[in-house]
């Protein structure tokens, strides 16, 4: 599940059965409040893993050092079993536009995009974990789909895979791709972590949300992807209009029986 | 048209996303036009959008990124505001002042010296206190956790070494000199939703604080203040107070007053620390 602020209490209280917790990084790299004197009672508690929105691995812009640093003493801190981001760019010229803007899929960006991912997890020291983004343009320079690129670069560079499946549905129907060919593309040796989520659908185009229940198709492309991966560890995303406890825990627990159920039928 | 490079493209698409006006502005402006001739020379339109459309979606969503992160730390100015006023602020604070760091935490920080200057602003002195109190208020819910003092270090100073001694504010504390009742504002606009005060004036401090990891506020008359600011700024207990007692008219305090704060501040976990000079 994700650690978010408003379930806060109700974690510190009731202690509930989670098989583990995914951390907003930047939520906990600048505070020496609550945020993290909350974070060090679940990570003494429960698994970790830290995940990001400000890596910016595909800008041309250096990479941030002082950023990495702080992400690897949290790292350390919560003893986190992974480190992920997105695959994409939140800025150049010195500038952060705070969004997961989308790579040109070129030879150059796979080059470009490779290298940093190494220095990355030289720096951390552990391996890099990287997400499929959502999108809402396709570049004209691009000369290969999302999919391989996403796949060249887990291989080239030696990073984990987080595999949005929601974000495949989203950028599929925004671009006009087929979702699962896209899964089937996935190279299931390296995919660690999936994410599951809601959209709010425009009729001309679909925003990731994060605001709602997946709708039946992700389903359908989770089972499809869990088929090729085995049991993965999967989370539940909901940042908008989180609702109580309780009810992201029953999403939670809905994607584990999903999945168990997906993987006895395959056999 | 020759394919645009990794650096144009990101240059490009961050000169349209960030521009003020509409996604048409941007694709037109100077910066944008600077690195591609057209908006599709960049981005294929799809089945249903345009190029300029779909890239209109970042633009879109840009700016009011921008207003909720300054919403969640200045909630207060935004109710004053209004949703269409506070978003008009927002939208030349980030010209004036973009994110330049990895956190959105950050964005906020020269949010109060932008609305003591932005044109066409009402009531600016009062939005201008009620914007320093909200940072001072980020500022202390974000700082080192640093333990307060504790009644048995109290009780290890002699009496005799009061007048000499320093107190020393936790981390998460700041002090404020307002002119305009902005701590009742804040008050009003967590309560009830009632009428908040808005106008007149108010003289006189708010000192804000951390205990048990909440945020916490205390109103401060102008001696109040006075001392407190004093004893921050390293003044020992004789020195602060002989200030405050100095000043004559309706500044002037009693004793009991002097005892009566000492205790709040103490007991609300104000200070750190007691440190006491030794002589000889």
């Amino acid at each position: 599940m994700g650690l978010r602020t408003v379930h806060f209490g109700h974690i510190l209280a009731r202690q509930p059965e989670v098989d583990w917790f995914e951390v907003l990084s930047e939520n906990f790299l600048d505070t020496g409040g609550r945020p993290l004197h909350v974070l060090d009672q679940v990570a003494e508690r429960y698994p970790v893993v830290l995940h990001g929105v400000s890596l910016s691995i595909g800008s041309v812009d250096p990479l941030d050092r002082d950023y990495l640093r702080k992400l690897k003493a949290l790292a350390r801190r919560t003893r986190a079993r992974w480190v992920s981001d997105h695959l994409c760019w939140t800025g150049v010229l010195g500038r952060n536009v705070h969004d997961l803007l989308p790579m040109p899929y070129t030879e150059e960006a796979l080059r470009h995009t490779t290298e940093r991912v190494r220095q990355v997890s030289d720096i951390l020291e552990r391996p890099l974990v990287l997400e499929n983004p959502s999108s809402y343009v396709e570049f004209a320079s691009s000369t290969m789909p999302e999919s391989e690129f996403l796949a060249r670069l887990a291989r080239d560079a030696d990073c984990g895979l987080l595999l949005d499946v929601n974000n495949v549905y989203v950028s599929a129907f925004n671009h006009g791709f087929d979702a699962g060919a896209y899964i089937d593309a996935m190279p299931a040796d390296r995919v660690v972590q999936y994410h599951l989520a809601g959209h709010t659908h425009h009729g001309t185009h679909i925003v990731d949300t994060h605001s709602d229940h997946a709708v039946p198709e992700v389903w359908q492309l989770y089972a499809r992807a869990c088929r090729r991966t085995g049991h993965v560890s999967t989370l539940y995303e909901w940042d908008e209009n989180i609702p109580v406890f309780e009810v992201m825990h029953a999403e939670a627990l809905k994607a584990r029986a999903y999945r168990t159920h997906v993987m006895a039928a395959a056999g | 048209m020759p394919r645009a490079a990794l650096d144009r493209v990101q240059r490009w698409m961050q000169a349209v996303i960030v521009h003020p006006g509409t996604v048409d502005d941007g694709i037109r402006s100077p910066a944008a036009a600077a690195e591609v001739a057209t908006v599709e020379d960049v981005v294929r339109p799809s089945a249903r959008l345009t190029a300029a459309e779909r890239v209109g979606i970042y633009h879109g969503m840009y700016l009011g990124r921008m207003v909720d992160a300054l919403e969640s730390d200045y909630p207060a100015l935004q109710r004053l505001l209004g949703a269409e006023g506070f978003a008009d602020l927002v939208r030349g604070y980030v010209q004036a002042h973009p994110s330049r760091s990895y956190t959105l935490n950050r964005l906020g920080d020269h949010f109060p010296e932008f609305v003591a200057t932005a044109p066409g602003l009402r009531r600016r002195g009062f939005c201008h206190d009620l914007a320093r109190l909200e940072r001072a208020m980020s500022q202390v819910f974000d700082e080192e956790e640093t333990p307060a003092l504790t009644p048995e270090a109290i009780a290890a100073v002699p009496a005799d070494a009061w007048e000499g001694a320093r107190l020393h504010p936790i981390a998460a504390f700041r002090l404020l000199a307002v002119g305009h009742p902005v701590n009742a504002y804040v008050d009003a606009t967590r309560g009830d939703g009632r009428a908040a005060p808005q106008r007149g004036r108010r003289r006189g401090g708010v000192a804000v604080y951390r205990r048990m990891y909440g945020v916490c506020r205390l109103d401060l008359s102008p001696p109040a203040h006075a001392l407190l600011e004093a004893l921050a700024a390293g003044a020992t207990i004789g020195e602060a107070v002989g200030r405050v007692l100095a000043q004559g008219g309706r500044a002037r305090v009693a004793a009991e007053d002097l005892f009566r704060w000492f205790r709040e501040w103490v007991a609300e976990g104000i200070f750190r620390a007691v440190t006491i000079e030794r002589r000889g």
